[in-house]
């Protein structure tokens, strides 16, 4: 049974269209939601969480229709995209809290916050204000509040996005392990290698419509014809720049405040690259690793030609 | 195999709506907004304050308003009635209550309380519970305050005044409740409710409160200044004008208007928030 259907799925915002017409199945398992920023990831997101009331056509997950039905959040637990938080509170005191919501006892939604945020590798801050917390960390600990309930369906948006490598390593670890424990996980990105590390099932969208569905090699291919642009920020980016301009897969290299951005043909080979600099901790700390989507942005408009 | 999912009842609304209210008011009562409102609630009491040192410094000297000799308790009913009722509790109302969802909207934290397994209404209901316990710690330390510094003036008995602090402090609850309602309900329903809000509470309601005719029964504070229980000095032509104002209503129906008014527009808002789609600024 699909876990998400939709059915001639069309979203509105005033005149501007969010989703165009959309019908698919998302079976079980792991499936990444793939397409440069504007695409319509989030407006999918927040259909299939219930944020949003579809304009046109029926969405149902998990077999039921979410908008206006609350007991299924009980079944999917949710990792929005953006920063935010109640800064205030430690991640212990907020995943608890939200736990409470979910109908359990303080005593056992603090047990519960408390695993989730083992799992994600937070126990050693969970008492720290989540103002206080790093990029990555913040990132996990919206993890931890989706995971916190053992929902049957995990839907992640864009969850990698600013962490440095090794977390995002560790990360893309723990969502497989999640899958591999029986959970369904819907996963959002505009980078192909994450998604790629993650699964080999993919929804490729773009400007509101599903261009393609299914193997994520096929895709790979013609993303690497383009290059590719990442964004690394780092306590000594002249270290790593001097590193990068070794490398045969790296097209030109730039630098911005306290960052490098680099240009590579190969941004499979240049991430494990990278992951393995972070690692060796010769370069100081990276803090940051994004992926600017333009060059995405080329293979989109080259598959819709 | 997926861990198993531990067991828990359902929650009921009034359970969720208790449970944000636990979230919310810590978050509440440390706002940027909270401490901008305590300065505003702090301004009766320096004003007390303010009048009790000039008593001080001149013992001999009356407290006069057009030539009529006035007590502490009856400055203290004229704060309560002009400063408390018909300023600081709207604007209490109108910040905080148009505000109850459009924060989390703000902030983009809405985001994880809609995505739980309780009614987005108890979502409303919650943070208006902790914006009424809020707002009644703001007020309750200024108004006692105030109390204090203003009754004994003129010989004034602290004791024998202290039945009808309660009454105040009680009709501040209810104007809290009712025009934290009613704005929870404007701020669920417009795009930009504080505008509206503040013509409402500054605009509309002293507006028709002055002419005759029915319009003053759409208004809060016409239910209100039936439970004021302060007379009003009588022989000057502001009193004059107050007692105009004060067509008052019988207490019961003032009590009834106020909790049809608090419990209908809660409902409304609860019912607005449970049908609207929040887009979140990208």
């Amino acid at each position: 049974m699909s876990i998400v259907t939709a059915d001639h799925v069309s979203k509105w915002y005033g005149q501007v269209i969010g989703l165009n017409d959309v019908t698919l199945g998302i079976e079980p398992g792991i499936t990444g939601l793939l397409g440069p920023n504007g695409a319509g990831k989030s407006t999918f997101m927040k259909l299939i969480t219930g944020q949003l009331a579809p304009s046109k056509g029926a969405l149902t997950v998990l077999g039921e229709p979410i908008w206006g039905n609350p007991s299924l959040y009980d079944r999917i637990g949710f990792c929005p995209e953006q920063d935010a938080f109640y800064e205030r509170m430690t991640g212990l005191e907020w995943v608890t809290a939200l736990l409470t919501l979910n109908g359990f006892d303080q005593k056992t939604a603090a047990e519960m916050a408390g695993r989730a945020l083992e799992e994600v590798e937070l126990s050693d801050v969970a008492g720290k204000k989540i103002g206080a917390y790093s990029k990555g960390m913040r990132q996990r600990v919206k993890m931890a509040q989706a995971l916190a309930h053992n929902p049957e369906l995990l839907i992640l948006d864009e969850p990698l996005s600013g962490m440095d490598p090794l977390a995002r390593r560790k990360t893309m670890r723990l969502i497989k392990e999640w899958a591999r424990a029986g959970r369904s996980i819907l996963v959002s990105s505009h980078i192909l290698h994450e998604i790629e590390s993650m699964t080999s099932n993919i929804l490729l969208i773009n400007q509101g419509r599903i261009l393609a569905e299914g193997n994520v090699h096929q895709i790979r291919d013609l993303i690497d014809e383009h290059p590719h642009t990442v964004y690394v920020k780092a306590a000594e980016p002249r270290a790593l720049a001097r590193e990068f301009l070794a490398e045969d897969n790296v097209l030109s290299l730039k630098f911005e405040e306290g960052a490098v951005v680099v240009q590579t043909a190969r941004p499979d080979v240049f991430y494990a690259r990278l992951t393995d600099m972070a690692a060796s901790g010769e370069f100081g700390p990276i803090q940051e690793v994004t992926s600017p989507d333009d060059n995405l942005q080329a293979v989109f408009q080259y598959l819709v030609k | 195999m997926m861990p198993a999912q531990t067991a828990k009842p359902r929650v009921s609304f009034m359970g969720a709506a208790l449970r944000i209210w636990d979230l919310s008011l810590g978050q509440m009562l440390w706002s940027r907004r909270s401490v901008f409102l305590g300065l505003l609630v702090g301004g009766p009491v320096l004003l007390a304050a303010l009048v009790r040192i000039v008593r001080a410094l001149t013992p001999l000297g009356r407290l006069a308003i057009n030539g009529a000799d006035v007590g502490g308790p009856a400055i203290f009913g004229m704060m309560i009635w002009l400063l408390y009722v018909r300023f600081i509790i709207p604007v209490l109302g109108v910040f905080y209550g148009t505000a109850l969802i459009a924060d989390e909207v703000e902030d983009k934290t809405i985001t994880y309380l809609f995505t739980r397994p309780i009614p987005r209404g108890a979502v409303l209901v919650g943070k208006y519970l902790a914006y009424l316990s809020c707002t009644v710690l703001l007020i309750l330390p200024s108004v006692v305050l105030v109390y204090f510094l203003m009754v004994p003036i003129g010989g004034g008995s602290i004791g024998a005044s202290f039945p009808s602090l309660m009454t105040d402090l009680g009709l501040l609850a209810l104007g809290l409740a009712a025009y934290g309602a009613v704005f929870s309900l404007v701020g669920a329903w417009l795009k930009r409710p504080l505008v509206i809000g503040l013509v409402f509470a500054f605009g509309w309601e002293p507006g028709v409160l002055i002419f005759p005719g029915y319009l003053k029964q759409l208004t809060v504070a016409y239910y209100l200044q039936g439970l004021v229980p302060h007379a009003m000095p009588d022989d000057s032509t502001i009193s004059a004008l107050l007692q105009v104002f004060r067509e008052v209503p019988a207490a019961v129906t003032c009590l009834a208007a106020l909790a049809v008014i608090t419990l209908g527009t809660l409902a409304l808002a609860a019912r607005a928030v449970e049908k609207r789609e929040y887009i979140l600024e990208q």
